[in-house]
């Protein structure tokens, strides 16, 4: 029922843009921006570059809207959007700060062993945060979308353009690679 | 380790990072300024995209136009150079045949002063002859007046038969032969009337 209301309202909200009310696009932003920014921030590992990201997201918003036909919600293709553009920052995240962060790294895993409990709780969420952000791309997205923002399936589907076995598929080999990696702090949570 | 737990595990993490930054209030403005001054760039990227074009376009067609007049000329200098080379070729030949010709003018030249040259140089057979002659006219006259004025007529027929010896075929070895002939007839002659001289042989004129 609200999935049909949100519907609905972004059909509205498309049509009134498509006549020229950019008062629209506000409602939308005002309406996605904050999901649309979680979903950045973790895609791309809790850094800073998110208010830049949701920016260029909502760019491509403004500039594809015309073009959108109402064939999933707006948010599911936001999310699509949001998937793509975080995917290209990314890559060149990647290449441009490849050594930087692999000395990072490497600093951080050299600190484990604090005595303090909250910092040791901190590392350890560091240490998962990463563990995801190891992940690679098809997995890691799999993995925020279905446990960090909680989309259902079938969204989850149609943002990465994927069947909901290949889903599954990609779900449990990302938990399968996180296992290996947080085996230890499983034990010591559990 | 069970989905539930992962999840629970990784969700705590999430947490744990806190949520973004909040999004900045005026985010819609800024996208739409974005979005109009990239409208802008590309409607005037555009013309300016074409310009850029029409220039370059223009820059080939006239750099190809001036290496193909470079090339009309280049040729008009290379079918230059080869009619400057026939007629150098031309004028050579001609420059051949003059000198040919002026030496083989010279060498006429020289071949007619020398059939000149040769042409005034007597003929010594027949300087030879005439002396020849002269000598045998000498030797007739020198028996004739032996004969006539001095009456020694053994001398003259001995210079007769001289004659007839060293120049037979000569006219004055014939005249002598006639002179012999003559003094043989007479010296019958003159056995037979009474031993008189009849005949007196004439004195032979100089003129040859």
């Amino acid at each position: 029922m609200m999935v049909m209301a949100e519907t609905i309202d972004d059909e509205r909200l498309v049509e009134q843009f498509n006549r020229g009310d950019e008062s629209a696009f506000d409602r939308i932003v005002e309406q996605y921006s904050s999901d649309v920014a979680s979903l950045a921030s973790r895609l791309l590992g809790w850094s800073g570059e998110v208010e830049d990201v949701t920016q260029d997201i909502f760019l491509a918003a403004f500039l594809g809207l015309k073009k959108f036909r109402c064939d999933c919600s707006l948010r599911t293709w936001l999310f699509t959007i949001t998937v793509n553009k975080c995917r290209s920052y990314r890559y060149k995240r990647m290449l441009r700060k490849r050594r930087i962060s692999q000395v990072a790294d490497k600093a951080i895993d050299e600190s484990a062993g604090s005595a303090d409990k909250k910092s040791m709780d901190n590392e350890t969420f560091d240490r998962i945060r990463r563990a995801i952000q190891a992940l690679p791309a098809k997995y890691r997205e799999a993995v925020v979308l279905r446990y960090l923002q909680e989309l259902p399936a079938e969204q989850i589907s149609l943002i990465l353009g994927i069947s909901k076995n290949a889903l599954q598929v990609r779900l449990n080999r990302a938990r399968a690679r996180l296992r290996d990696d947080l085996g230890e702090l499983t034990k010591e949570k559990l | 380790m069970t989905e539930d737990k992962i999840k629970n595990l990784l969700q705590e993490a999430d947490r744990m990072a806190g949520l973004p930054g909040a999004v900045s209030a005026n985010l819609s403005a800024i996208v739409r300024r974005r979005a109009h001054r990239r409208h802008l760039r590309i409607s005037l990227t555009a013309p300016l995209a074409a310009a850029a074009v029409i220039l370059i376009a223009a820059g080939i067609w006239n750099l190809a136009i001036r290496t193909t007049e470079k090339t009309k000329d280049q040729e008009k200098i290379v079918l230059l150079e080869k009619q400057f080379e026939q007629l150098q070729a031309k004028t050579d030949a001609a420059i051949n045949l003059i000198q040919e010709v002026l030496v083989a003018e010279q060498k006429k030249d020289s071949l007619d002063e020398l059939e000149a040259q040769l042409a005034s140089i007597p003929d010594p057979l027949e300087e030879i002859q005439i002396q020849v002659d002269k000598t045998a006219f000498i030797l007739v006259y020198q028996a004739d007046r032996l004969y006539r004025e001095l009456n020694r007529t053994d001398s003259a027929v001995e210079t007769y038969n001289r004659v007839i010896e060293l120049f037979p075929k000569n006219r004055w070895a014939q005249v002598a032969r006639e002179r012999l002939s003559e003094i043989d007839s007479r010296k019958f002659n003159k056995i037979d009337s009474k031993g008189e001289l009849k005949w007196k042989p004439e004195i032979v004129s100089l003129s040859c």
